[in-house]
């Protein structure tokens, strides 16, 4: 399997503020992991250069108004809410994440690689048609899977792992059935929304799936997720591509989030989603880093471990220093589970008439 | 005085620079010593030993135990307990019981010994050595921390490769330290090195002829943009000149990146004492007869066409047909390898460039010449190579810890980045002038890289992480200019 990674250090050079969390200290670590196992160096692993996104792939998704207005602030200078701030030149930097995003699904479109993990910066999935949110400008997820359709994929789904709910990509495709929006989240959570009763309105009623969980859950509650919500939904949807929001900040080390998923956790999940790719939609997949704030103990494990996943390398290794471990245990909360399981049992009555493998059971 | 040494495949070649130049030629079947004698203990010696080292670097798979210690990440084999983190941190500590298991009833050759991350602290890698020691010889233990660049898999296959000549280096060192203690070694990319360094990193000297021959064919012609035809005992050497300076790129050997640089070259295994059985053959079987081997050779067929190298009588048992052939061949194969090159010009050097140049340049359509002193041009080049050094320095401001090349050095609280760099750039300084460089040739310290970022802990910027790459250029030493 090759796997293309998207990396431009340009995608260092953005930066709200010299002390903002979404920093370019998030790659920094992650590159000298990767340097240092000889990723670049490995038959599986291709390395791919961004090439910025045009207007029009951007207004495939953003109304013209706001990119207008992202236009202007990068030369001027903008605040759009409490923590995201619109820095000068932010528009060549926006552009170049939500390029990368496209350049990857190219290469997987055009079977140059199995699948690609775009290591842009800034994210993208709290970013809506009209605005910009939580550290986000352009929804780069977005804008890559309207890119798919227009080259002609049907069905696209995506999956979104970060921490936070993807209110963005939420709201973007919240009425369009070609695209299976399944969200796992920490709730109650920034930004707040995220409950599993929105499943979607009109034409795109029961394709929005939301999986929010409460802070503490572990390995176990997403390996869970994934074999009673994802992989079923997945199966039955049957997408043509699977695009992932691949947020790092439910690491158990995060320190803005409190989740506790561990690095092994990631490749694990990671590994299973390209085992369903393979067998739905010719193992593409395209991953874009979201959020992930855990710099040190965090990112270099689990962006190698997704990388190793998707490559199809040995991950049996994949994990956090030992000196962890303690973080480990305080991280991981035992009511969580049980939590879950309500959760995803209330999930399932609401998404019953939508959903084949929900009703054969009949949850009614 | 300069005085280069060149050890080839068939002789060893001496040039002595002071006024002028005067070059030797000894055959290997003397032995090193007796080259030795030859020189002087007067003036600065550099030595190219890149044949006895090849010979045992391509030759049988040695029995190299490597025990790595990888930590959390990909999986590598030999792995023992303990891990250092990317911000140089024991994060993990090894297990010595697990250690001398590996070692006792261990009857390997030698041992390498790789961590991850060990280039930002070697603690890991002396811990390990220091049980190893209990068990091996210095010479048989090689680390990977001294490579100093990040890539795990690569550092790993050079460390193997280094405990593989350790040992061979290391006698070198003794052998020609009693003629004199204060030599250098000639490196892959042309540049000298101290002797200590080569023991750390002893594949630096890997394949050193064609950087000599390089820096030779430049120093006796001053052409800056040229193919370098080097005619040897036993193979045809190709080396590009762009600006005065060959081509450098990373060695792959068996297979595998190292984290070695070297000097791009192409090489033809044909050379005068190619010998002739029904045609020329691509490998030697002795010496020609003109100097006393038993099988006719390249040489020999030259003599027979006319050239008078060595005993030429002796080279008459092969007839003038077979000689034209076997000399057409050679001329065919060279020249068509030479024009995939499309260069303007060429310099030849090695004994048969005299004789064989000129036919080389006609069929490759271009020119060339084959400069005085061009039989010895490879230690010309050694004689006249400068010391470089390439450094990697990682500096972290919360850590208060600089490594340059896994070696610790002390850390110094700097404002900005260019008391940062004004330091580092001193450091490198003082590494070369205590390996003997002049102070001419370290005034330009080339930084090839150079990136720094904040840390940054809950909203306030509490430090700073710097990596640079500095080197001194391998080339010509302003003294022998």
């Amino acid at each position: 399997m090759t796997c293309g990674i998207v990396y431009a250090p340009s995608y260092l050079t953005h930066e709200q503020s010299s002390s903002h969390p979404e920093r370019r200290e998030r790659l920094s670590y992650t590159l000298d992991q990767l340097e240092e196992e000889g990723i670049f160096d490995l038959p599986q692993i291709r390395l791919l250069t961004p090439k910025p996104a045009m207007r029009d792939d951007v207004l495939l998704v953003h109304t013209k108004e706001y990119l207008q207005f992202l236009e202007e602030a990068s030369v001027t200078g903008a605040i759009i809410d409490a923590d995201t701030y619109v820095p000068k030149g932010l528009i060549h930097d926006a552009l170049l994440a939500a390029g990368g995003a496209i350049t990857g699904a190219d290469a997987v479109l055009n079977q140059e690689v199995r699948n690609s993990f775009v290591l842009c910066r800034p994210p993208g999935h709290h970013a809506g048609r009209s605005h910009g949110a939580g550290f986000c400008y352009l929804n780069n997820v977005a804008i890559m899977v309207r890119h798919l359709q227009q080259r002609g994929l049907r069905r696209i789904m995506v999956l979104d792992w970060d921490a936070h709910h993807g209110n963005g990509t939420e709201e973007i495709f919240y009425d369009d059935p070609s695209v299976l929006f399944c969200s796992v989240h920490q709730y109650p959570f920034y930004p707040g929304s995220g409950r599993f009763e929105d499943i979607g309105i009109g034409d795109g009623k029961g394709y929005n799936i939301n999986l929010p969980i409460p802070a503490g859950s572990s390995d176990k509650v997403y390996r869970y997720l994934l074999e009673e919500i994802i992989l079923p939904l997945a199966d039955e949807y049957m997408p043509d591509a699977i695009a992932i929001s691949a947020g790092q900040d439910n690491h158990f080390t995060d320190p803005l989030t409190g989740l506790a998923l561990t690095a092994q956790g990631y490749a694990g999940l990671m590994q299973e989603m390209c085992i369903l790719a393979d067998s739905i939609c010719y193992g593409r997949i395209i991953a874009v880093l979201e959020g992930g704030y855990s710099v040190e103990g965090g990112l270099p494990y689990t962006n190698l471990g997704l990388i190793a996943a998707m490559a199809g390398l040995d991950i049996s290794a994949i994990r956090e220093p030992e000196i962890y471990r303690e973080v480990l245990e305080k991280a991981v909360s035992d009511e969580a589970f049980p939590i879950v399981i309500k959760m995803v049992t209330d999930l399932k009555k609401k998404l019953a008439d939508h959903w084949y493998f929900i009703r054969q059971y009949d949850f009614r | 005085m300069f005085t280069g040494i060149d050890i080839g495949g068939t002789n060893t070649d001496i040039a002595v620079i002071d006024s002028q130049i005067n070059t030797y030629k000894v055959p290997n079947t003397d032995g090193l010593d007796n080259a030795l004698k030859k020189i002087s203990s007067y003036g600065r010696l550099a030595i190219s030993t890149s044949q006895p080292l090849n010979e045992i670097i391509t030759g049988h798979p040695a029995d190299i135990r490597t025990i790595t210690i990888p930590g959390p990440g990909l999986v590598y084999p030999g792995a023992v307990k303990g891990s250092v983190s990317h911000r140089g941190d024991i994060v993990e500590p090894i297990d010595p019981e697990e250690i001398k298991k590996i070692m006792k009833g261990q009857h390997a050759r030698a041992i390498a010994i790789a961590g991850k991350f060990s280039v930002r602290n070697d603690a890991l890698e002396k811990q390990v050595y220091d049980i190893v020691s209990q068990f091996y010889s210095d010479e048989q233990i090689a680390l990977s921390y001294p490579i100093g660049a990040l890539n795990f898999p690569a550092r790993i296959h050079t460390t193997k490769l280094n405990a593989r000549i350790k040992g061979k280096v290391a006698s070198l060192i003794r052998q020609i330290q009693r003629v004199n203690p204060d030599f250098f070694f000639v490196t892959s990319t042309g540049g000298l090195t101290s002797p200590a360094r080569a023991l750390d990193n002893s594949m630096l000297l890997f394949h050193s002829s064609p950087a000599t021959v390089a820096n030779g064919a430049y120093y006796l012609t001053k052409h800056e943009n040229c193919l370098v035809i080097d005619i040897g005992g036993t193979t045809t050497e190709l080396v590009p000149l762009k600006d005065g300076k060959p081509i450098f790129e990373t060695v792959v050997l068996e297979g595998a990146k190292t984290m070695i640089q070297a000097v791009s070259a192409m090489s033809i295994p044909f050379g005068g004492d190619s010998c002739i059985r029904s045609d020329l053959c691509p490998f030697r079987a002795g010496s020609s007869r003109s100097f006393g081997g038993g099988e006719p050779t390249l040489t020999d067929a030259l003599n027979v066409m006319g050239a008078r190298i060595g005993d030429a009588e002796r080279s008459e048992v092969l007839d003038h047909t077979t000689a034209q052939n076997v000399v057409h061949r050679y001329l065919e194969t060279i020249a068509s390898a030479v024009k995939e090159y499309h260069p303007e010009f060429l310099i030849g050097t090695g004994y048969l460039a005299h004789y064989l140049l000129s036919d080389i340049a006609e069929r490759a359509q271009t020119v060339g010449i084959v400069p005085e002193h061009a039989a010895s041009a490879n230690a010309v080049g050694a004689a006249v190579s400068k010391v470089s050094l390439e450094v990697h320095i990682h500096v972290d401001s919360e850590r208060k810890r600089l490594t340059l090349n896994g070696i610790t050095y002390p850390y110094k609280d700097t404002r900005d980045e260019e008391h940062l760099l004004s330091y580092v750039t001193e450091l490198v300084r003082d590494i070369a002038r205590k390996e003997g460089a002049p102070e001419e040739d370290i005034e330009e310290i080339e930084v090839l890289y150079f990136s720094s970022y904040d840390v940054v802990r809950g909203w306030r910027v509490t430090a700073k992480i710097t990596d640079l790459v500095l080197a001194i250029a391998p080339g010509i030493s302003v003294e022998a200019l």
